[in-house]
């Protein structure tokens, strides 16, 4: 057994309290993490290559509750450990990757809004890394002599040419332009520019000088644009995680299903020709997603091709190397080996602090699998928050029984983060319609 | 003290311009109730200034808001065409500037970037067609919030147009998912209605289930008054000729005789000489509405009235409208009688009255009755919108001139006395009641593939509670929408499917349903069926009977027997049936309600006289009460008639038909037909017999009848039904199995 690190008391509160709510912890994942070793790898080898200049797209597919958001979680931040920059958003009905009603600008404002680094892991980076960049610039023109203008305007020459480039060149000298003059307002507009804040080119002319907007139609172009700025300004890369792709396949219109499908196909296309740089993906979704070849992304003939399993790939053999990762079920040794870990972040590290001995563990497990069968294995969610619900009872209640509580654990099968909130609920009498399956 | 004094400032400065000396009767009355919040159904006269009644307090509740910074709409005015609303926001538009408070209008017509600012800034008023609204939800139902989280109230103008229909159920469904998505359990809603002797009827369309709490406010103000006309024409019927030109009833006895005597060419409808005349002078010089019945009698009223015009070096005044046009040629007719100042008359088919949207006539006409007195009530609502202009009906019975052989049911004319019954109906205040127990599956389908693409997917227990516990289907419980859906979701029908944890979503043909633009709306034009014998193509009728293969049918001048109906390709296969001349009734009494038919028979009973007959009409009243007389159908219900017997329950289609097809499934051919029920090769004794016997049991088993008869699609959706729910449909909308006792027993004097 490996030496068990000690666990800050911040951290646990925070797994703890996250994980009670069903959702991934932003602190201390090393603690908790089980498994998933060979897929680990496969990401860090990406990060790796994007660090260098080039790019990468992985497809996290797992049942709802298996573990996608965590393992998205994990590789952000392994890439914030590799000095890149990450931008994390869940897609929504709101939020998608091409629309024309605002959607696909509001998620590239979400994306830029979580811009997170090493030093600033939680998110609205974008200012950081502006200043890095003036920085940069500021030393360069030192050391050469020249205007801090011209080191910039220099720097920014690449930028200059890509597609939709020379406003966001635009933008950044302004910024600079203001840091230097201390013109906060200045500042303050490249910024909501960056973020995709503005919605109408008019405003944005007014307060910028610039025709144009990241809009809709510039989602993947902006990511690209900052990909590469974020290069210039000194880090290795960034990485967009989006989750909940899943929403792409819930859209009711064929015709936005098939433009957001087309969209993927083109950043496949340049992921998989090295026409980017810098700049990789982690796109997390369920298996109907993917593989319905009805409305999910194999609807779409070009990407079924293009994503297929490897046919090698089969009796338990693994190819990590294609750009969808199945997050397969945790094996039952797994989960419990996640279980002893979650009894030692409630003991903080500490074994002579643990809450029930090994046979609780089992015991657990064997509950669980009689309640619900096999099916609890496929998704971690449920079952890490029932037994971090017994194991928080048990802590405040010095004198209860394991045994007697643990009677009393319910798992409900995992329907994913869906809520409903068109109608209060209410108890649904149990019939044909509440569990219709057509 | 008058109710004035409790409007807001600004109302009551608006008023003062307007130089209003007092507020009418039905604007007092409405005042206090709409102040006082809760639902409430306005009533008066068409122009006796229920707009008003309903805006003035509306407004001063929005004024007296505390919030003022609106991030939604204040109020929503749901009006059934656009031109309506066009009318309304021209009268408003004045008022609301006084308040300072926005108006927008809103329907197909409105250019997009008008309704794109509205829906970026949502306050105040917005005028909007049940349609627009559909569609609103359904492309922005996330927005739905925002929109309608504030309406301090809903206004239902029109209102007793909505009573009964597909449309109606739609609208409310669509107020309930409104007030669902504004997270209210509900929000005030104001109908603004025609008078109807039932007022609870109106109430309840406003409300389904609630109808009892609606406040009803009823003006008593003179509108503009009604002028309305029977006008009656005797015509000697042109009948088709047997072989060798023997005129006269044929008796047809040889199978083989019959082929020969077909009319070589499908028969067109004529317009009788002395209608064309009355219907140039009457109609040209003025704009009007004309509906003349199916879609051929259509094209025959068009075609000779602009033959008129031609010969008389005229310009053309009257155009075609039905559902064979194009959409570009309709609109075309549509735009000219709504925004030419050329006198225009559109020739109409009934079933499109829904689908036109022309606000604003001087005059309508019709071609026979009309199968009901809400659609004769709509269509008076046409014209007398105008101050000082009163609304004119014209109605054109034209029967024929009896002769020897005439059918004994032809010496009742029974198109006249219907179109009397109705008017009766019409001045009764009465209007039909949405029928009991009706499944209004089409328009739940419909609801349910909206409501899918409103939330991106929704579960299946939501959606009934939503569209069918809270919202209007209250007739459709958990097992019946089970059913449904899996029919639906059936892999040759693919409406909807199934996302993994269950959501509702749309499938790959429902996916073709939504995205049309036709989507939003519910109201399908029926579609006509193709008569067909042999190889011939006898002509299109609009189906709106319930037949079955066996039973005769008359068209185009003759008898047919009806081999096989096919629903899918609407096809009707006939055969000619040897049999004495048909009665020549060509009104409308499919679809007809009970009531009428009951008036029918006290107005051929009776001796009333009615002034709005012309001369023609009261002659054939006469004649009418005389036959009546003569063949004594008080005391007996039951006639001999050539080889048969002809049957007179004086009963609503649906009772009509249910007591044919059972006599069928006692093995008489028996076919009900304006009317009256046919046998064929029949005694009355023998049928009277069968009768008592049917009116001393329980009602016969549906499902043998149901089996048998056609299930013509006639809403929208109808065609995705599985053939179960059909069958339903059929039993429970279509049929009135329960009825068949009480109605033999009247016929037969028990």
């Amino acid at each position: 057994m490996t030496p068990k690190p000690t666990i800050k008391p911040r951290d646990r509160d925070t797994i703890l309290n996250a994980l009670r709510a069903g959702v991934v912890p932003r602190l201390g994942l090393q603690h908790i993490q089980v498994g998933r070793g060979r897929e680990v790898d496969a990401l860090v080898k990406d990060i790796d290559r994007i660090a260098d200049g080039g790019a990468g797209i992985r497809f996290v597919i797992g049942e709802y509750g298996a573990g996608k958001t965590f393992f998205l979680f994990l590789v952000r931040q392994i890439a914030l450990q590799k000095k890149l920059v990450v931008a994390q958003a869940d897609l929504g009905p709101d939020r998608r990757i091409h629309a024309t009603g605002g959607q696909a600008r509001s998620l590239y404002a979400e994306l830029a809004h979580s811009l997170a680094t090493r030093t600033t892991p939680d998110g609205g980076a974008l200012k950081n890394i502006l200043e890095s960049f003036v920085q940069k610039a500021a030393d360069r023109a030192k050391a050469t002599g020249k205007t801090v203008e011209a080191a910039i305007r220099e720097s920014l020459g690449d930028i200059r040419d890509m597609v939709a480039g020379y406003d966001f060149a635009t933008v950044i000298a302004a910024y600079a332009q203001g840091w230097e003059e201390g013109n906060d307002e200045r500042q303050a507009a490249a910024l909501r520019w960056l973020r995709g804040e503005y919605t109408t080119k008019t405003e944005a002319r007014a307060d910028l000088g610039v025709r144009t907007i990241i809009d809709d139609a510039a989602f993947y172009d902006g990511l690209r644009l900052l990909a590469r700025f974020v290069r210039l300004a000194g880090f290795g890369g960034l990485v967009v995680c989006l989750d909940e792709l899943v929403n792409l396949y819930k859209l009711q219109n064929a015709q936005a299903r098939k433009q957001n499908y087309e969209q993927i196909l083109r950043i496949l296309n340049d992921v998989l020709q090295g026409t980017t740089e810098g700049l990789g993906f982690v796109l997390g979704g369920t298996p109907e997603f993917l593989y319905d070849t009805r409305r999910g992304l194999y609807s779409y003939e070009a990407l079924q091709s293009r994503l297929a399993t490897n046919s090698f790939a089969a009796d338990g053999l693994a190819d990590y190397s294609g750009p969808v990762i199945r997050l397969a079920n945790l094996t039952p040794e797994e989960l419990y080996h996640l279980l002893e870990r979650l009894r030692d972040v409630f003991a903080a590290g500490d074994p002579a602090r643990h809450l029930v001995p090994d046979e609780a563990l089992h015991a657990f497990m064997t509950h669980c699998e009689k309640r619900i069968g096999e099916a609890y294995f496929r998704t971690p969610r449920n079952t890490v928050k029932a037994f971090v619900d017994l194991l928080s009872i048990l802590e405040q209640n010095p004198g209860a029984d394991w045994r007697e509580r643990l009677g009393m654990v319910g798992i409900a099968v995992d329907r994913g983060a869906e809520v409903e909130t068109l109608l209060p609920e209410q108890d649904e009498p149990d019939d044909e319609l509440t569990d219709l399956k057509l | 003290m008058s109710n004035l004094d409790r409007l807001a400032e600004p109302v009551r400065r608006w008023i003062w311009q307007q130089q209003w000396t007092r507020l009418r009767d039905v604007q007092e009355k409405a005042i206090p109730a709409v102040l006082a919040g809760g639902d409430v159904v306005v009533s008066a006269k068409t122009a006796a200034g229920k707009t008003e009644a309903a805006i003035l307090p509306l407004l001063t509740r929005v004024l007296g808001r505390e919030e003022r910074e609106a991030t939604g709409f204040a109020i929503l005015w749901v009006s059934p065409l656009k031109a309506l609303i066009n009318d309304q926001f021209r009268r408003m538009e004045s008022l609301c500037e006084t308040c300072s408070v926005p108006l927008h209008r809103w329907h197909g017509d409105v250019s997009a970037s008008a309704k794109k600012r509205a829906r970026e800034r949502p306050s105040g008023v917005v005028l909007i067609t049940p349609e627009s609204l559909e569609a609103t939800l359904v492309r922005r139902g996330r927005e739905a919030g925002r929109l309608f989280g504030e309406l301090d109230a809903v206004v239902v103008d029109e209102l007793h147009a909505f009573i009964g229909s597909e449309r109606g159920m739609q609208l409310q469904s669509i107020l309930t998912r409104i007030e669902a998505a504004a997270g209210r359990e509900r929000i005030d809603r104001i109908g603004l209605s025609a008078t109807l002797g039932d007022m609870w009827l109106a109430a309840e369309a406003l409300r389904p289930g609630g109808g009892d709490r609606v406040a009803l406010v009823e003006g008593l103000d003179p509108g503009n008054g009604v002028r309305l006309q029977i006008r009656g024409y005797e015509i000697a019927r042109s009948r088709p000729l047997p072989e060798g030109g023997k005129a006269g009833p044929t008796n047809g006895e040889a199978e083989e005789a019959e082929d020969s005597s077909m009319p070589t060419e499908t028969e067109a409808p004529l317009v009788p000489r002395p209608v064309a005349d009355d219907l140039f002078r009457l109609l040209r010089g003025r704009s009007n509405l004309l509906f003349a019945g199916s879609r051929d009698r259509v094209e025959v009223y068009a075609d000779t009235l602009r033959a008129m015009c031609e010969d008389q070096q005229l310009p053309n005044e009257f155009f075609p409208h039905h559902g064979n046009l194009s959409k570009a040629e309709r609109e075309d007719v549509e735009t000219r009688l709504r925004d030419d100042p050329r006198p225009t008359t559109a020739v109409a088919t009934t079933t499109l009255e829904l689908g036109i949207d022309i606000g604003d006539v001087d005059g309508v006409a019709q071609i026979g009755p009309g199968s009901s007195v809400a659609s004769m009530r709509q269509r008076l609502g046409r014209s007398g919108r105008r101050a000082g202009k009163p609304s004119v009906l014209r109605i054109f019975a034209v029967e024929d001139a009896i002769g020897p052989g005439s059918s004994p049911v032809d010496r009742l004319h029974l198109d006249l006395v219907q179109s009397i019954a109705m008017v009766e109906c019409l001045k009764d205040g009465w209007c039909e009641p949405p029928s009991i127990g009706g499944l209004h599956l089409s328009t739940l389908i419909h609801q349910i593939l909206a409501m899918i693409c409103q939330t991106g997917g929704i579960r299946p227990t939501t959606a009934w509670r939503l569209l069918c516990e809270r919202g209007p289907f209250r007739t459709v419980d958990r097992a019946l929408f089970v059913a449904l859906l899996r029919g639906i979701a059936a892999p040759e029908v693919r409406l909807v499917e199934q996302s993994p944890e269950g959501l509702l979503m749309i499938g790959e043909e429902g996916e073709h349903v939504t995205e049309t633009h036709d989507f939003y709306a519910v109201f399908a034009t029926p579609e006509e069926y193709r008569i067909v014998h042999g190889s011939r193509t006898l002509g299109t009728k609009p189906m709106d009977q319930t037949i079955a293969p066996g039973q005769t049918m008359i068209f185009a001048g003759r008898r047919w027997r009806i081999v096989e109906v096919d629903d899918r390709a609407r096809v009707v296969t006939v055969q000619p049936a040897k049999k004495a001349l048909p009665p020549a009734f060509g009104g409308d009494w499919a679809g007809v309600h009970d009531r009428i038919v009951e008036t029918m028979r006290a107005v051929l009973a009776g001796e009333e006289t009615y002034a709005h007959l012309d001369a023609t009409a009261a002659n054939l009243l006469a004649d009418a009460r005389a036959a009546w007389r003569d063949l004594d159908l008080a005391t007996t219900p039951v006639l001999a008639s050539g080889r048969g017997v002809v049957l007179f329950p004086w009963v609503g289609t649906r009772k009509l038909e249910t007591l044919a097809l059972a006599l069928m499934a006692r093995d008489f051919v028996a076919s009900a037909d304006g009317h009256v029920i046919e046998v064929d090769d029949a005694h009355p004794e023998a049928v009277a017999e069968v009768l008592a016997e049917m009116a001393a049991s329980p009602p016969p088993d549906p499902q043998p009848i149901v089996d048998r008869v056609s299930k013509p699609l006639r809403a929208k959706f109808d065609g995705f039904l599985p053939r179960g729910l059909m069958d339903l449909v059929t039993a429970v909308e279509r049929l009135d199995v329960a009825s068949v006792p009480a109605v033999a027993a009247r016929l037969v004097g028990s």
